[in-house]
């Protein structure tokens, strides 16, 4: 998080973290297709000519608090591939909250865990408390053969403290109730080390609506969570 | 740890995104085809852009009046550094409905000449990094040239040397100038979108450059310490053995000496099993000592302290007096032993003692290894170039026809303690060290030694040696470590 009082500016980071292929693109491009222009930047991507992530994207949203706070969301996602980790390390630095994207095959367990071994290495190189900073773990591809069962998914789900999200990005599905996940759990964090909402007036409620509302949810868990939009508001 | 901040972490400025030489010759291309000024500055206020067309000799008139000067600084400093709000002078454009939108922010700001500037935020992720001013230009609605305020700066004010002047000015409509800034602005933001990807990706490049770079230095410095601790330890574990094999030589020499003089009845005379026992005792002790030689010798080696002493020396009486020693075992395994040697031969320089202990480690190895009935044979070939060697030099092949060495094993038979079979039901004995000496000894001559073998037919040990090692003095035969250290400093 970097808050400056002087410009009344908050920014907070979240990265998506995960093995190479697993969707952290697909995330980020389907968190852009669903923001209004208006609150959002241009989604910078390096791929190499094998569609996979060079370096690392970026999609910032933006919106001003009731107090005329200006808050961005910054949406990283890293490289995937074993090479690139000094990439990681770089991206990850002042992550205010990881989102985990792990391939739900069978197959693909032994990558997830190692990936996720690198993630906490990584975390440690950059002086993040994972006590701190918090992990989404976001199961992607559920429509593939080979998927976890849901029971499988909630064994996962038990062995630790981290929130749990079944997705399937490339249909969108999942993609912002990871993102609502993720933001409201970095909120929380944020909230206990910097008391967000005594220091800048902005509470985990106006946070997530005013984030959510230049984002179409419509068809998502998230119609039930979010206050109802005005109709006919732009997306 | 990583260290320093990531350009991923702060706010990115306009110049940093921009490459100004190119976006100067984009913005001159604007203002030729449209001719309207255009200046951009960043939000300190720093000028990336500054283009005039038209306005130059008007300005410079009215420029020439004292009270002019003030009211066009003033001016200026209104377009460049006043608020991007309604306020100051500046006012709303006047627009055909259909832009107003794309045209939020916006500022009309008039000059006291009656020209106007239009003053546009450059927004860039709903941050403002700075404006772009256009201008100024004759607004087509301007109905009285000159105006009041431009009149009264000085009596001596000529409308009739301003009029041609102001000419030269582009007269437009406002709409039509903000047309051509919206479409700059269009322009502006995909400079920017590229500009802000190719410096991000190049700074994170260099970023994840030298962070592997730092990550494999601090890497490589573990390792160094790990493999400085490795190599006392084994200066140690060298130094130990050549103290202990010391202390064992002594008082094995003793055992063995009155052994022999038990035997010679020196004592007084022993009956035939008391014989028959002190020379089991005698022999067990020579090859104990033997042995106890053998690891003296390559603890010394490891240890770096052995110095070969060459001297001019005859190799045919090396052979031969190697073979001579070798007669007793020959005999007693029931080997045959052949030789094949040439009939004269020019004297060497060598360390003959050393390349004796070479020869004979060699042959009674292939001994050791031909079953009964087999056969060992040794060849000395006469001295010419040697191709190995790249200089005029020998070879002593040792050959039998014994078990024979597996081809995955040759590299592996000159380490030492080194064995084929180090299983604890071993057919035959020994510590592995003979040929971890032979190598070093040869090696020391600057020679080769080479194996070849195959299973169940026997071997052949070359040995490749030059007939002046390039040496001349003693040369101290460094231990058989392989690193290479960084090159001593040149200048």
């Amino acid at each position: 998080m970097q808050l400056n009082h002087a410009q009344r500016e908050l920014t907070v980071k979240i990265v998506y973290y995960g093995p190479g292929l697993s969707g952290k693109t697909t995330n980020l491009q389907m968190v852009h297709q669903r923001t209004s222009p208006d609150v959002r930047g241009r989604l910078l991507t390096v791929e190499t000519h094998d569609d996979r992530t060079l370096f690392f994207d970026l999609l910032p949203v933006f919106f001003s608090t009731a107090n005329g706070f200006k808050v961005k969301v910054k949406l990283f996602t890293v490289p995937g591939q074993v090479i690139h980790n000094a990439t990681r390390r770089i991206v990850l630095q002042g992550a205010d909250a990881v989102a985990f994207i792990a391939d739900s095959r069978r197959a693909a367990g032994q990558e997830n865990n190692a990936y996720w071994k690198n993630l906490v290495e990584n975390m440690k190189e950059n002086n993040l408390d994972p006590a701190q900073v918090p992990i989404v773990i976001q199961y992607n591809k559920r429509d593939l053969p080979d998927t976890k069962t849901d029971a499988e998914i909630e064994e996962t789900r038990k062995k630790g403290r981290e929130p749990v999200v079944g997705a399937i990005a490339i249909r969108g599905v999942g993609v912002l109730e990871t993102l609502y996940t993720v933001l409201q759990s970095a909120y929380r964090s944020l909230e206990a080390r910097a008391h967000l909402s005594k220091t800048i007036g902005l509470t985990e409620k106006e946070f997530l609506t005013q984030v959510f509302a230049n984002i179409d949810v419509s068809g998502t868990e998230l119609e039930k969570v979010l206050p109802p939009r005005a109709p006919g508001a732009r997306t | 740890m990583r260290q320093g901040e990531s350009v991923l972490q702060r706010r990115i400025s306009l110049g940093e995104m921009l490459d100004t030489e190119s976006f100067t010759e984009v913005v001159k291309g604007f203002v030729e085809l449209y001719r309207v000024g255009i200046k951009v500055f960043d939000e300190k206020g720093g000028k990336l852009a500054d283009i005039k067309i038209g306005n130059g000799d008007f300005c410079g008139y009215v420029f020439s009046f004292p009270e002019g000067r003030r009211r066009c600084t003033a001016t200026v400093g209104r377009v460049k550094d006043g608020p991007l709000a309604l306020s100051h002078g500046a006012r709303l454009p006047v627009l055909e409905p259909d832009l107003v939108p794309a045209a939020k922010g916006m500022l009309t700001v008039p000059c006291f000449t009656g020209l106007r500037y239009l003053v546009v935020p450059i927004l860039w992720e709903g941050d403002t990094l700075g404006r772009v001013v256009f201008g100024p230009f004759m607004p087509e609605d301007l109905k009285d040239f000159p105006p009041r305020t431009l009149t009264e700066i000085s009596e001596g004010f000529d409308v009739g040397n301003a009029r041609p002047l102001v000419d030269k000015v582009r007269l437009a409509p406002e709409g039509t100038i903000a047309r051509v800034m919206l479409h700059f602005g269009q322009l502006l933001q995909t400079m920017l979108f590229a500009g802000q990807k190719m410096f991000l990706t190049t700074q994170v490049h260099i970023e994840a450059t030298l962070d592997s770079n730092r990550e494999l230095e601090e890497r490589n410095k573990r390792l160094e310490d790990a493999n400085t601790r490795l190599k006392e330890l084994d200066r140690l574990k060298s130094a130990f053995l050549a103290t202990v094999s010391h202390e064992l030589r002594t008082p094995l020499t003793s055992i063995i000496g009155y052994s022999e003089m038990l035997a010679e009845g020196l004592a007084g005379p022993l009956n035939g099993e008391q014989i028959d026992y002190v020379r089991t005792i005698m022999e067990k002790g020579e090859t104990l000592l033997k042995l106890i030689s053998s690891i003296l010798d390559i603890s010394q080696i490891e240890a770096g302290k052995v110095r070969l002493n060459f001297e001019p020396m005859d190799a045919l009486e090396l052979i031969n007096g190697s073979l001579t020693s070798l007669k007793p075992q020959v005999q007693k395994k029931g080997v045959a032993l052949d030789a094949k040697l040439p009939a004269k031969m020019p004297m060497v320089t060598g360390d003959r003692d050393r390349l004796r202990q070479v020869i004979v480690n060699l042959l009674t190895n292939a001994v050791k290894f031909t079953p009964k009935g087999g056969r060992v044979a040794v060849t000395l070939t006469e001295v010419q170039h040697q191709p190995d060697l790249n200089a005029p030099g020998y070879r002593i092949l040792v050959e039998d026809s014994g078990v024979g060495i597996p081809a995955d094993q040759f590299d592996k038979i000159f380490n030492s303690f080194y064995q084929v079979d180090s299983s604890s039901t071993r057919e035959y004995g020994g510590a592995g060290l003979g040929l971890a000496i032979v190598k070093s000894f040869v090696e020391g001559h600057g020679g080769v030694v080479r194996v070849a073998s195959e299973l169940g037919h026997g071997s052949r040990f070359t040995l490749v040696l030059p007939v002046t090692p390039g040496s001349q003095q003693q040369v101290l035969i460094t231990p058989p470590v392989t690193s290479v250290g960084p090159a001593d400093d040149r200048f």
